[in-house]
């Protein structure tokens, strides 16, 4: 079942469109992970997903209902779906209280405010801090709690922007832990926003990519900012950086100078055994940096001036043996190369 | 130099003797200024409170005028209540002039933008995240905005601290409405003034030495509360 489903979305501020999403459905019971650069508009969707703000036009269903922006059928939304913020906030009180906010306006008896409240520390490991200051709490323990008081109200949706991009290691795998054993044992559905590529397919049944807020095709990696150039035969080219330019083929003519956004497919992608000099198939050198398993595909990181990703079958991985360390070329051929907006 | 030393040792003496004289000025002067500072913090927390969670068109010019208020002379205020509660004026019948109620009813204009002002300034410190973060947990728009009141109340405890600093040391109003009558509406800074036109120091000094013992507890109080604010 789908749990929203958004239809022709916009969101504007001050004459400037942050989202644009003409079609997004989002479905029951799952993790969804939303990336993009800054300024995608990522905060934007889950303040919307959240009811905190109403969008410019469009429509939305939450369970197959038409939501109405009003103030009453808001709240009343709101109390079923819970956002927690990138720097969360927490009152000037204990963090008990923190967690009992949500649950006396919910009119939860005092007896089973306290059960709920020690089990939701339980589960992020911060059963001891109940009397603690909350303004005193580290950013990762401020984190840890904000989730567990999110967690005391027993949400249908948990909505989380960047839940672990300003706490450390430990936190961070706690966090992400959290939220897989949120979603498999609570069965509520996640969406939550991050940067880190790695952790959205680590932990996500499905990625969202948004890119000036708009979808783009979802799985694809490697987005930069480019300039329409023309090389020395005049052919159009994408650059990336004083270094990196990328040939696109003769699709059409294009305004020189434009900054655009491209994405290139790390699964189309190839290695090649030797440097060749043919510029119309863009072969790039690099040095590998990274390398890892990840649902079945290998993903090797290399920087080539820019940070390119490269997704291969492990047979291929095999086939060539690469180390971190090691210098590689690769050709990136025109149909990988996609502009997003 | 041996005058004021003198003056200083008899103020002295007569703070620590709890002279009556003194104690019933200082008593006045308590009554009336906790009775304006109360008043005013009930119309001006609500006032400043509105003003800083609301939008709506025209508020800056509202923060604008209330900011002018601040600087507003006392014997402005003394001149306008008097121009209504003298035997002439529309309240004339009310009998309020020369009372410490119309004292009191000064003091309250004087001190509402005051009230007022540093609650707007406490309310608009408060981080947007908080209000945002209520709502998120299921908060109505009351209880979201008991959230940010609860956020701000060290900044708007500091607002009615300044307020009662700023009317405990006040003599235009005093004085114009008061009307300076012995044990009834002699406060400690129009006591302060006639012993002054007296030439006789002791008792002004006393009052003197009390009324700055005041002035720095209640900055010591504002203090701790502007610090607290800040968590």
């Amino acid at each position: 079942m789908m749990i929203y489903e958004l239809t022709e979305l916009t969101k504007i501020y001050d004459n400037r469109t942050v989202l644009d999403l003409p079609c997004l459905a989002i479905e029951e019971n799952r993790i969804y992970a939303l990336l993009g650069p800054n300024g995608a508009g990522k905060t934007t969707l889950l303040n919307i997903l959240g009811f905190l703000d109403a969008p410019t036009s469009g429509a939305m269903q939450y369970r197959s209902r038409p939501v109405g922006f009003t103030e009453k059928t808001l709240q009343a939304l709101r109390r079923k779906v819970v956002v927690v913020h990138q720097h969360p906030i927490l009152f000037t009180t204990s963090v008990f209280k923190n967690l009992e906010f949500g649950l006396k306006i919910r009119k939860i008896s005092p007896q089973n405010r306290t059960r709920i409240i020690e089990e939701a520390l339980d589960m992020v490991g911060m059963r001891n801090f109940a009397s603690a200051r909350a303004h005193r709490l580290s950013g990762g323990e401020t984190q840890r709690v904000a989730l567990a008081r999110a967690l005391a109200l027993s949400p249908e949706v948990f909505l989380c922007d960047e839940p672990t991009a300003s706490v450390d290691a430990e936190n961070q795998a706690i966090i992400i832990n959290l939220l897989r054993q949120i979603n498999v044992e609570k069965k509520i559905s996640i969406v939550f926003t991050t940067h880190d590529r790695t952790q959205a397919a680590g932990i996500a049944h499905q990625t969202l990519v948004l890119d000036h807020g708009k979808l783009v095709r979802a799985g694809y990696e490697n987005i930069f900012s480019a300039v329409i150039d023309q090389d020395c035969r005049g052919k159009c080219v994408y650059t990336l950086s004083p270094n990196v330019s990328l040939f696109v083929g003769t699709q059409g003519a294009k305004p020189k100078d434009r900054r655009i956004r491209i994405s290139i497919d790390p699964n189309k992608i190839k290695f090649c055994p030797e440097t060749r000099q043919e510029s119309g198939n863009n072969f790039l050198q690099g040095t590998i940096r990274q390398v890892m398993s990840e649902n079945g595909y290998i993903r090797v990181l290399i920087d080539s001036g820019i940070w390119v990703t490269v997704m291969i079958s492990p047979g291929e991985y095999r086939q060539h043996g690469f180390l971190v360390g090691d210098t590689v070329q690769y050709t990136i051929p025109p149909e990988a190369i996609h502009t997003t907006v | 130099m041996d005058f004021f030393i003198d003056s200083f040792a008899s103020a002295l003496l007569l703070v620590l003797s709890l002279d009556p004289e003194m104690i019933s000025i200082v008593g006045v002067s308590i009554r009336v200024s906790i009775s304006s500072t109360l008043i005013a913090g009930l119309f001006g927390v609500p006032m400043g409170f509105v003003i800083a969670f609301g939008e709506w068109p025209g508020k800056p010019m509202v923060i604008t005028i209330l900011n002018t208020l601040l600087a507003l002379p006392t014997v402005v205020i003394g001149l306008f209540v008097y121009a209504f509660i003298s035997r002439r004026g529309i309240f004339g019948p009310f009998d309020l002039l020369y009372t410490q109620g119309a004292i009191v009813l000064g003091q309250v204009i004087l001190i509402i933008p005051v009230v007022t002002a540093f609650t707007v300034a406490a309310i608009s410190r408060i981080d947007e995240r908080y209000r945002r973060t209520a709502m998120t947990l299921g908060a109505n728009r009351i209880q979201t905005a008991w959230v940010v009141f609860r956020e701000a109340r060290f900044g708007i405890m500091a607002a009615i601290v300044a307020a009662f600093g700023r009317v405990i040391s006040e003599v235009g109003i005093s004085m114009m409405l008061g009307g300076n009558i012995k044990g009834f509406t002699r406060t400690m800074t129009t006591a302060m003034a006639l012993e002054y036109d007296k030439g006789s120091f002791t008792l002004a000094v006393a009052l003197g030495i009390i009324l700055l013992g005041l002035s720095f507890g209640m900055n010591l109080l504002f203090h701790f509360f502007q610090g607290r604010s800040r968590i």
